[in-house]
């Protein structure tokens, strides 16, 4: 019987590990995204991505799952580049459907040439993109990942 | 015991909400998004060969372009060395899916209209492969320009040899060629303006600024520039 109670508990505090609510947009302009990219206390994954972006749309649920086994050492953060008129009638909604509690920023600055430089000089301009910065670390991939390739670089960072 | 109860009614109501929760929210909503892409089991297998072409480093300023023979929506084959009397090209790979390459369709049925007649017409490709983005496929790239009306040959590239090479990434991704004997220089690699969203707030004619030197025969003052876009696939 007490080993049954064990198991009901730890299922309950299980389903209760990632308790966060589904995020809804902040809109961010080049201010806000060099505050961003700055290296915070644990360690930040920011990914730039849209949501008619298929290969963005592809690797958000494995950011969204690592993102909820290292809760307590990573920091995710999507920055949609979604157009700002479309947050309510889109953005949201997927964000909702797909169940995203990580931040999610959207950079409303069409001037693209000025702030990608702020992001990584590598940056071709193209999206999907990843970095991950931490006090004394900075990795940036131009491409899409897989759930392994991030889930290795986000380990180097540990 | 008595808890052991009450935790098991607890655990079944909650599996029941979140089950009758489940249900309600399956409602058919339209999808404005894009979907999670379907691999195509046949592109993974190429994609190890095409990373390897990706990290060809493309061109830079002054190196000499390939010339290429695709085919446009019209069926005609094109090829750069067909024009004789043109001065150079901007060629800029673009495609259907992209909200950014849409948001410069007309701004590119300007330039070529505006360069043409001056020798520098707008050669547009589409190095997006279809199965990855069915919106690209050729049929749809004939709806979309009789839809736009474009004024420039809109090619397809079809096994997607050409990209690589001349190192583009993205779309819209624009390289100005100037003629030169018999080769085709490269003179600018970039953006076609530093502000996708509104042609009226535009700071830098990057593309425009380029052709206008070449045109008067003077140094282009800014030879590259870092454009957003979508990825080709």
């Amino acid at each position: 019987m007490r080993r049954l109670l064990i198991i009901f508990t730890l299922f309950i505090i299980c389903t209760a590990c990632d308790n966060r609510p589904v995020a809804t947009v902040t809109t961010i302009g080049q201010d806000g995204l060099r505050e961003t990219v700055l290296p915070g206390d644990k360690i930040k994954v920011i990914n730039f991505w849209a949501t008619w972006c298929a290969p963005c749309v592809e690797e958000l649920p494995y950011f969204e799952s690592i993102s909820s086994s290292y809760l307590r050492e990573v920091d995710m953060i999507f920055i949609s580049l979604d157009n700002k008129n479309n947050i309510q009638s889109v953005v949201n909604p997927f964000l909702k459907k797909n169940e995203i509690k990580s931040t999610v920023l959207l950079l409303d600055d069409p001037y693209a040439a000025e702030w990608i430089p702020i992001v990584d000089q590598h940056w071709d301009g193209a999206i999907p993109v990843t970095l991950i910065i931490s006090k004394n670390k900075k990795q940036f991939y131009n491409k899409a990942l897989s759930k392994v390739d991030l889930e290795n670089a986000i380990k180097e960072f540990l | 015991m008595k808890t052991l109860k009450i935790l098991t009614i607890a655990v079944v109501g909650a599996v029941i909400i979140a089950i009758v929760s489940g249900m309600l929210k399956t409602q058919e909503r339209p999808d404005l998004f894009a979907q999670r892409p379907v691999p195509h089991k046949e592109n993974k297998k190429k994609t190890s060969k095409k990373e390897k072409v990706n990290t060809l480093k493309g061109y830079s300023i002054g190196d000499a372009a390939t010339d290429f023979s695709l085919k446009n929506i019209d069926g005609k084959i094109v090829s750069l060395k067909n024009y004789e009397n043109a001065k150079g090209f901007m060629v800029i790979f673009t495609c259907n899916h992209c909200p950014y390459s849409a948001a410069y369709e007309d701004r590119i049925i300007e330039l070529d209209k505006k360069y043409k007649n001056l020798g520098y017409p707008v050669i547009a490709i589409n190095p997006n492969n279809p199965e990855e983005y069915p919106s690209d496929s050729f049929d749809e790239m004939k709806v979309r320009a009789k839809q736009k009306g474009f004024t420039f040959p809109y090619l397809v590239d079809a096994g997607q040899k050409i990209h690589p090479q001349y190192g583009a990434t993205k779309t819209p991704h624009a390289f100005l060629l100037k003629k030169e004997g018999n080769q085709n220089i490269v003179k600018y690699i970039g953006a076609i303006d530093d502000n996708y969203h509104d042609k009226n707030a535009v700071k830098n004619n990057y593309l425009e600024d380029a052709v206008q030197s070449l045109i008067s025969g003077e140094k282009i003052a800014v030879t590259t520039s870092t454009a957003i876009g979508c990825r080709i696939k």
